[in-house]
């Protein structure tokens, strides 16, 4: 399937937040850890508000986390 | 591999299984007899081996798995549905068709009212399989 227009940070916010997990991010956002894998590699895009729950997540603004890069 | 995913490959190959060996049976009998009392009797046993196929495959992956559904488990299953309810609409549009060609066109003899109702039931296993195959492409696609 081809990459969402959605591109994240998500991988490099784990790392700063101390090695997070896909499990643990997946449990703080109510998602399963497929999902963030999947979030994670830009082929699925989150809801809207499973996207402001991952920037809540890692205390940061949605732009900071995600952004639209049309094709 | 999720549970949800694993799930969809226990339904794919036990409704795979007991259909292989279900329909031929079927329209041997409704080719043979004209009642439906040995449809039923095996109809009875298509159902009971797919809830134990299912039942003892479901116990199986659920030991320490995480059978929590989310959006993306939800946005599949709706994707999902909309192939297996086109399959189930070209496949009952088909049969409708067939049985009012036989009624219509004289020398073609008309479709039993069984047989009718075997491949009804295929129609809808067919939609069935396809939904899975479909949740199963996405899963992979998407994992």
């Amino acid at each position: 399937m081809a990459k969402t227009c959605v591109r994240n940070n998500i991988r490099k916010l784990r790392f700063e937040h101390g090695e997070m997990t896909q499990q643990a991010l997946g449990e703080a956002v109510g998602v399963t850890r497929q999902t963030i894998v999947a979030i994670e590699k830009e082929k699925y895009s989150p809801s809207l508000e499973a996207a402001f729950r991952i920037a809540e997540v890692f205390g940061e603004p949605l732009e900071s986390v995600f952004r639209y890069e049309r094709d | 591999m999720s549970f949800q995913e694993k799930s969809s490959w226990g339904l794919l190959l036990g409704i795979g299984v007991v259909a292989f060996f279900y329909f031929p049976a079927a329209f041997e009998i409704v080719g043979r007899v004209s009642h439906g009392a040995p449809l039923i009797g095996i109809s009875i046993a298509g159902v009971i081996a797919i809830v134990v196929i299912e039942s003892t495959y479901h116990a199986i992956i659920a030991g320490g798995s995480d059978d929590q559904t989310d959006e993306r488990d939800r946005l599949i299953d709706m994707k999902s549905e909309r192939f297996a309810s086109y399959a189930l609409v070209i496949s009952l549009f088909w049969l409708v068709g067939h049985i009012i060609i036989t009624h219509a066109i004289e020398g073609l003899a008309p479709m039993p009212g069984l047989e009718i109702a075997v491949w009804i039931l295929l129609a809808l296993t067919a939609s069935e399989v396809v939904k899975l195959i479909a949740q199963i492409t996405q899963y992979r696609l998407s994992a």
